[in-house]
């Protein structure tokens, strides 16, 4: 009791050596309880959305007369196309190919901004905005929060990559790599959901 | 704990205690010691416990007579929606979360929450709110006015015009908010799935963690709901989109559903870790194990599931079908049968003890039979057609103040009471602390109590004025309210006091069985020494056996 | 010692019963008066809940008071109790009884709702809702002639009154007694609550729809209408009366409202708003402006607006 005020990382880096749990194994529980939880947030909209299309009289703004599918259509193959490549990019680093890892993973980057910029042509060519009644603010919303997730994505998966380029970096652990792969699969099956509900259900 | 290793011992004394007062710098420091986060969770809600305790005394000052004559109507339209937000958002989640903080890594033998860091950025979100809220009080048009639901269209109506208004910082706050609670839960959950100590099987867990566990899973489904439906609001408010304004083809009662799928299971989120609390004190002062104890830690989980069930007994009277008013009466009432258990279970625990009333246990008891009262109301409010007639009306202030303020924030102190001595190696002074408890039964029942009846004559709430038939029961309730305030006055005596210059606390001086009974008071930086192994379920009292490997029994003689 | 436990709990429980039942009985002068036919389906549903719960609420009570008078310690007692962990028997019957108590209450809560509705149409309320239940409206059923709807019309801070087929507004609610009402209930800018204590009756009014709701007043006399739904700064004002006449004087008073001209009614928000905006000082947060009072053939003869 004496010596209350002796700085306490001593003390931390006493018992470092000791601590038992497994941090990996923590965050990635911990990150898909996360992500169980955010999935919540777009099943909410989802629902919102099921309601408004099944209640609004005047479901298409005056002039819409509906959404065209073929782009919206390319685009989903090659988001969906990417979990699968991503898939890859994972495998090759399990087996410790770093080349092979950079490149499927630019790969998924690649796909990715294709998505989003297809995406941002589609909006500017859309005729209604977000305050053209329940119809443009959903579409906007929903389609815009789900951007917003494809964008953290590629961001991670920026860092990811230069990350790869710290010698040693991946042998102390790729969590970092799973957790964004994790998170790239759960923003897939976000848009197919979407993409059946706005573009397939007219 | 015969063969400590030397470096242990080595390492004992120079080790920081978290909660000694001599060591007040680091409670203002970014820390990740749960402990000290806890501390400063509780510390910093119980102050704003008092700012929204403060909004109350101007709300039943305003209520003593018929008139609105105290405040203008927008600043009472103003303190009732800030008494309910600050009350909700800024005591009772943070409080809980900070005590669920301090407990649960040392009730389940481990040195930390499992993300320390992330744990610390929580907190640190608390006064963030807070810092919003009230600066809201500064923006042209003040506050948010339009109850802590912001139903729109009310809470849309924007009479400055301004883009930073009151009801933004409101969304904004609650946003900040949810975000938070979103992280602590995650954390908790990992906590208690990865990181519990050897032996401590899910059915050797101490009930708390299991309430905590069950609470933390509800914010985890709901909050996105809230989170989902404010966004949508805010969109409406700032950019003007349409989803809940009628004006423009948008749903107001969408918002209802999605404020209250989320709003309701957040009540159990309230109860569920205060009915731990009362597992945790009635075996301690009674000398006697948890009655069932398999089946209460059961019954969180059950009252988890199905408080996702019931929302909609907040929208009788609203655009609700019949059909709809129907099933989630049934739902409702259902949650009567797993609180039905937990509440036998403890007067089963209490009958045939050996009770001591000290002030925790005190208010542990207090709580339980408010709690009880407040839970036969909620029934009646279940039933829809007693429902439709009591529905915004003081009935209902009257069932949720006593839950909220009789069972949670009255188990609360008990809490607070009976981890005091833990948390800052002091003892509390017991005569304040049985004056506190008096005070505060005497003050709450006043205080409530009328409610009910003026909600049953038909006096509807979030009103600064009324007809004066209601004036008997209102002054009653006033009275009972400020002599509520006056009861902090005790307990803050008593702790701050206590804190800095109270009689020094043993290890374990309520005698009680627990992972957090057989470290020091306060616990050392990492908690133990070495990791316990478990041996034996929780609440052993009367059976004279340990409850860690190598550790000693508990002796009914000791003292 | 068996058989005595068994008679202590028995004669408990009778004294508990009989208490619980005159408690139950004094519930019915906690309410408003009975104006409406509802109003009695629901005191009788209120007084058996308030019965129940009182047994509940005592027994509990009960035996906690005693443990804890009964069951103290001395200072220096240290010992424990008896270790019990619990019973397989007692928490089946515990799980049991509130799961019957429970089913008994929805049951009865059930038929309650559904009586109400029983005495006119299908639906005491009855929304134009998304869910698409078409409204099944049986002709009247206490014989009369079949009226149009008289509309309710709320806004932001008054109600006015239309009977379309007199073409008479008014700022008060006059109803016949004795005859099933129908109501069309509107808003025109946020939601507001129609609720009439001494009729138990309630309904949130959304805006941009029509809320069709139905119900019988039974007793003459002057009670109060009042928002129910928070809808901003003079909610506490929104308040007016309903007057419940015999049908010839309601005829009578049809007669005269629309012999007369229409005129401004009092109205609270719309006085206490111009006050303060005479004021220099002003003591609050700026207002949304309330809508002008209403102008009506009847206005409002309460005074207190
Ligand atoms: C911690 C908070 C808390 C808790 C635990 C509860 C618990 C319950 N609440 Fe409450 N409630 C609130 C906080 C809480 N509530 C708040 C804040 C509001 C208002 C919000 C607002 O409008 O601003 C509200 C409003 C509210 C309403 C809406 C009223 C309205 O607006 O018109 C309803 C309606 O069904 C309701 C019901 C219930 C029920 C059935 C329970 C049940 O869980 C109670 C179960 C417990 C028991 C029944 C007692 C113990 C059981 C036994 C002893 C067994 C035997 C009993 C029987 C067989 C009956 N509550
Ligand atoms: C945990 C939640 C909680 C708690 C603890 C309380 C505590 C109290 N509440 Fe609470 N109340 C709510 C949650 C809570 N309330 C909610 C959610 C609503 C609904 C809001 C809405 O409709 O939108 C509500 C609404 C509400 C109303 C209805 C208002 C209306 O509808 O018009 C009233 C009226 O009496 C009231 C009174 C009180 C009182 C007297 C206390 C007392 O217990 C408070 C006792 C006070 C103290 C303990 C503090 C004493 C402090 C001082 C004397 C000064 C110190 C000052 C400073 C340091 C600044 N509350
Ligand atoms: Cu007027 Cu609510
Ligand atoms: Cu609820």
């Amino acid at each position: 009791m004496t010596s209350l005020d002796t700085p306490m990382t001593e003390v931390v880096v006493t018992h470092a050596a000791e601590h038992t749990h497994d941090e990996a194994a923590n965050s990635k529980l911990g990150f898909i309880v996360f992500l169980l939880s955010e999935s919540v947030i777009f099943l909410s909209f989802f629902g919102g959305y099921i309601l408004y299309k099944t209640t609004t009289p005047n479901w298409l703004p005056e002039g819409v007369t509906g959404l065209a599918v073929k782009e919206p259509l390319i685009n989903t193959i090659v988001l969906v196309s990417s979990s699968f490549v991503i898939y890859f990019a994972e495998r090759f680093l399990h087996r410790e190919n770093l080349w092979g890892f950079r490149a499927f993973w630019l790969l998924t980057m690649a796909m990715g901004s294709y998505f989003l910029l297809g995406q941002a042509k589609e909006w500017s060519e859309l005729s209604f905005g977000f305050t053209s009644g329940v119809f443009g603010g959903t579409f906007y919303l929903l389609t815009g929060f789900h951007g917003l997730h494809v964008l953290t994505g590629i961001l991670l998966q920026t860092i990811m990559l230069l990350r790869s380029f710290i010698p040693g970096n991946y042998e102390r652990g790729i969590f970092g790599v799973e957790a964004t792969s994790l998170f790239w699969h759960f923003v897939d099956v976000i848009w197919i959901i979407l993409f059946l509900l706005i573009y397939v259900w007219q | 704990m015969t063969n400590i290793p030397v470096e242990a011992i080595a390492v004992k004394t120079p080790q920081p205690l978290p909660g000694a007062p001599d060591n007040w710098k680091r409670f203002f420091s970014f820390s990740t010691d749960h402990k000290v986060i806890g501390i400063q969770y509780l510390v910093t809600s119980f102050i704003f416990f008092l700012i929204g305790g403060f909004f109350a005394m101007i709300i039943r000052g305003e209520l003593i007579t018929p008139e609105a004559d105290l405040v203008d109507r927008t600043i009472y339209n103003a303190m009732f929606t800030m008494h309910g937000t600050v009350m909700l958002f800024l005591w009772m989640f943070p409080s809980l979360v900070g005590l669920a903080n301090y407990l649960v890594p040392l009730m389940i033998g481990a040195r930390d929450m499992a993300f320390p860091r992330l744990n610390a950025a929580a907190f640190w979100m608390v006064p963030v709110v807070g810092i919003l809220l009230m600066a809201s009080f500064f923006v042209p048009g003040g506050p948010s006015q339009s109850g802590w639901w912001a139903y729109p269209p009310v809470s849309l109506q924007n009479p400055t015009g301004n883009l930073v208004n009151g009801q933004f910082l409101w969304l904004l706050a609650v946003a900040v908010s949810g975000v938070s609670s979103i992280m602590g839960a995650v954390n908790f959950v990992t906590t208690i799935v990865m990181m519990r100590a050897p032996g401590m099987t899910y059915f050797r867990m101490p009930a708390y963690v299991w309430t905590v566990l069950s609470a933390q899973i509800i914010q985890l489904y709901g909050l996105p709901a809230l989170t989902a439906g404010a966004v949508m609001l805010l969109m409406d408010l700032t950019f003007g989109t349409s989803f809940f304004d009628p004006a423009k083809g948008g749903s107001p009662v969408l918002f209802q559903h999605f404020f209250w799928f989320y709003s309701h299971p957040a009540v159990y989120v309230i109860i569920l870790p205060i009915f731990g609390v009362f597992s945790e004190i009635f075996p301690v002062f009674a000398r006697k194990p948890l009655f069932g104890y398999k089946v209460v830690a059961i019954s969180s989980i059950v009252i988890t599931i199905l408080s996702g069930t019931v929302w909609v007994h907040h929208m009788f009277a609203s655009g609700t079908p019949g059909w709809m008013r129907m099933i989630f009466m049934f739902s409702t009432m259902a949650i009567a049968v797993p609180t039905g258990v937990k509440v036998f279970a403890w007067v089963a625990t209490l009958w045939g003890g050996k009770l001591r009333l000290t002030t925790p246990m005190l208010f542990a008891l207090g709580a339980l039979l408010m709690f009880v009262f407040s839970g036969i109301t909620g029934i009646m409010l279940a039933s829809v057609p007693i429902d439709i007639h009591v529905n915004n009306t003081y009935f209902v202030v009257g069932h949720f103040h006593y839950v909220i303020f009789g069972a949670a924030t009255m188990g609360m102190y008990a809490a607070i009471y009976h981890w005091f001595p833990k948390m800052t190696g002091r003892m509390y002074n017991e005569g304040l602390g049985q004056l506190h408890f008096w005070l505060t039964l005497i003050g709450a029942n006043l205080n409530f109590f009328p409610m009910h009846p003026l909600g049953l004559m038909g006096m509807p709430r979030r009103v600064a004025s009324y007809d004066p038939e209601f004036a008997f029961w209102n002054v009653l309730a006033s009275i009972g309210a400020f002599l509520l305030g006056m009861s902090t006055l005790p307990f803050i005596l008593n702790i701050v006091g206590s804190w800095v210059q109270g009689k020094k606390a043993p290890d374990n001086p309520w005698r009680a069985i627990g992972l957090e009974w057989l470290v020091s008071s306060p616990p050392p930086v990492e908690n133990f020494e070495e990791i316990p192994v478990v041996v034996a379920e929780p609440y052993g009292y009367g059976k004279n056996e340990p409850l860690v490997e190598n550790g000693k029994v508990i002796a009914a003689t000791e003292i | 010692m068996k058989l005595r436990t068994i008679f202590t709990l028995l004669v408990v429980a009778i004294a508990l019963g009989l208490v619980s039942f005159w408690v139950g009985q004094q519930s019915y002068s906690w309410l408003p008066p009975q104006a409406s036919a509802e109003s009695k389906l629901v005191d009788n549903l209120f007084s058996f809940l308030v019965t129940l719960g009182t047994f509940i609420f005592l027994g509990v009570t009960v035996a906690v008071l005693y443990t804890v008078l009964v069951h103290r310690v001395g200072r220096y007692d240290m010992s424990d109790g008896p270790p019990i962990e619990g019973n397989v028997t007692l928490e089946v019957v515990w799980t049991v009884i509130p799961v019957l108590l429970v089913v008994w209450i929805a049951v009865y809560s059930y038929q309650t709702y559904d009586r109400m509705a029983v005495h006119g149409p299908m639906e005491l309320v009855h929304l134009h809702n998304p869910m698409g239940m078409e409204p099944a409206y049986a002709a009247n059923l206490e014989g009369g002639e079949v009226v149009e709807p008289i509309e309710v019309h709320s806004r932001q801070w008054a109600w006015e009154f239309r009977y379309p087929e007199q073409n008479v507004t008014s700022a008060e609610l006059h109803l016949p007694v004795d005859r099933r009402v129908r109501l069309a209930l509107q808003s025109e800018d946020v939601i507001h609550g129609f609720y009439i204590p001494a009729f138990r009756l309630k309904q949130d009014i959304i805006p941009g729809k029509t809320i069709d709701f139905e119900f019988t007043p039974i007793r003459e006399g002057i009670y109060r209408l009042r928002d129910s739904q928070y809808s901003g700064t003079y909610f506490a004002a929104m308040q007016t009366d309903v007057v419940v006449q015999s049908p010839a004087e309601y005829q009578q008073w049809l007669a005269q409202a629309a012999s007369q001209p229409p005129q401004s009614s009092a109205n609270r928000a719309d006085y206490e708003y111009k006050l303060a905006a005479k004021k220099r000082i002003n003591a609050g947060w700026k207002s949304v402006p309330p809508a002008p009072a209403p102008v009506v053939n009847y206005p409002a003869q309460d005074g207190r607006a």
